[in-house]
């Protein structure tokens, strides 16, 4: 029954994201939609990934979507209507391809496959450690460097973007 | 709690779906992250449904997904980066107008 509702409350946080006048408000319900879908991350038992999608995303990234937005004081920022037409033919793509997507899994035979219950419990965090850290053949110790490199690359470069130009 | 795998896929290609509408109306630049941010968040949930509900013993989907934050949180600060650099030159962060890299 929860799942339904965090379904639910799912749907509506984006389908106002992504429809709200103001961006500011569009900020505020992506986060509630990023924060119901950590609830789905723990009712899917990833605590850990429920815990990361909380600090980075809610914690992080939207406080700098806010942040910007409030740095702005662009017109487009507070009133980004599309026309009529755009909205017509945005709906119309993104329906056909939920229909496709639909009509696809549908044709999979998936509603046999329920939730597993407490017999098959999901991976620890331990195990999640150990697979990052790991430099044996099933580890992502590589990934791991490569993409706490990368972080360090977009930090720096955002600084030197975003840094005041030399008169 | 009997819910089906067939469910949950649904929803995330919702949630997907409901990003490219956000992708297709969205003019200015934050607006198309906020879109791009639920498409990705569309695809993590994907992700970790199919591994819980088929390979509920791997570790695999959940590492995949915390690579797919941290690259989102890349270039989020990336893209906003470039935005106040557009707004430090006066310049509309309007993507309909960006057709330029340098003029």
């Amino acid at each position: 029954m929860i799942i339904y509702l965090l379904f639910f409350l799912v749907a509506f946080f984006s389908l106002l994201a992504v429809s709200s006048k103001s961006l500011y408000h569009s900020a505020i319900y992506l986060m509630g939609s990023l924060s119901v879908t950590a609830g789905l991350y723990l009712i899917l038992e990833a605590e850990f990934l429920a815990g990361i999608q909380v600090l980075v995303y809610v914690g992080g990234i939207l406080v700098l979507l806010v942040f910007a937005l409030m740095l702005t004081q662009s017109d487009i920022l507070v009133n980004d209507q599309p026309t009529f037409t755009k909205k017509i033919m945005a709906f119309g793509v993104s329906t056909s391809v939920f229909a496709l997507g639909v009509w696809l899994l549908s044709s999979l035979h998936l509603h046999s496959i329920i939730l597993p219950t407490a017999s098959s419990p999901a991976p620890s965090i331990k195990q999640l450690g150990h697979a990052f850290l790991s430099v044996q053949k099933n580890g992502y110790i590589l990934a791991f460097e490569i993409i706490s490199v990368l972080l360090l690359t977009v930090l720096i470069s955002a600084i030197v973007i975003a840094k005041k130009e030399k008169a | 709690m009997n819910s089906h795998l067939l469910e949950w896929l649904i929803m995330s290609l919702f949630i997907f779906c409901v990003g490219i509408y956000g992708l297709l109306t969205r003019k200015s630049g934050v607006g198309l992250l906020i879109s791009l941010e639920l498409m990705i968040n569309a695809g993590a949930l994907n992700f970790i449904s199919i591994h819980r509900f088929l390979y509920p013993a791997q570790v695999d989907a959940q590492v995949f997904v915390l690579f797919v934050i941290a690259i989102a949180a890349a270039e989020v600060l990336l893209a906003l980066a470039l935005f106040m650099l557009l707004i430090k030159k006066q310049q509309p962060v309007d993507i309909t107008q960006l057709n330029h890299l340098k003029h």
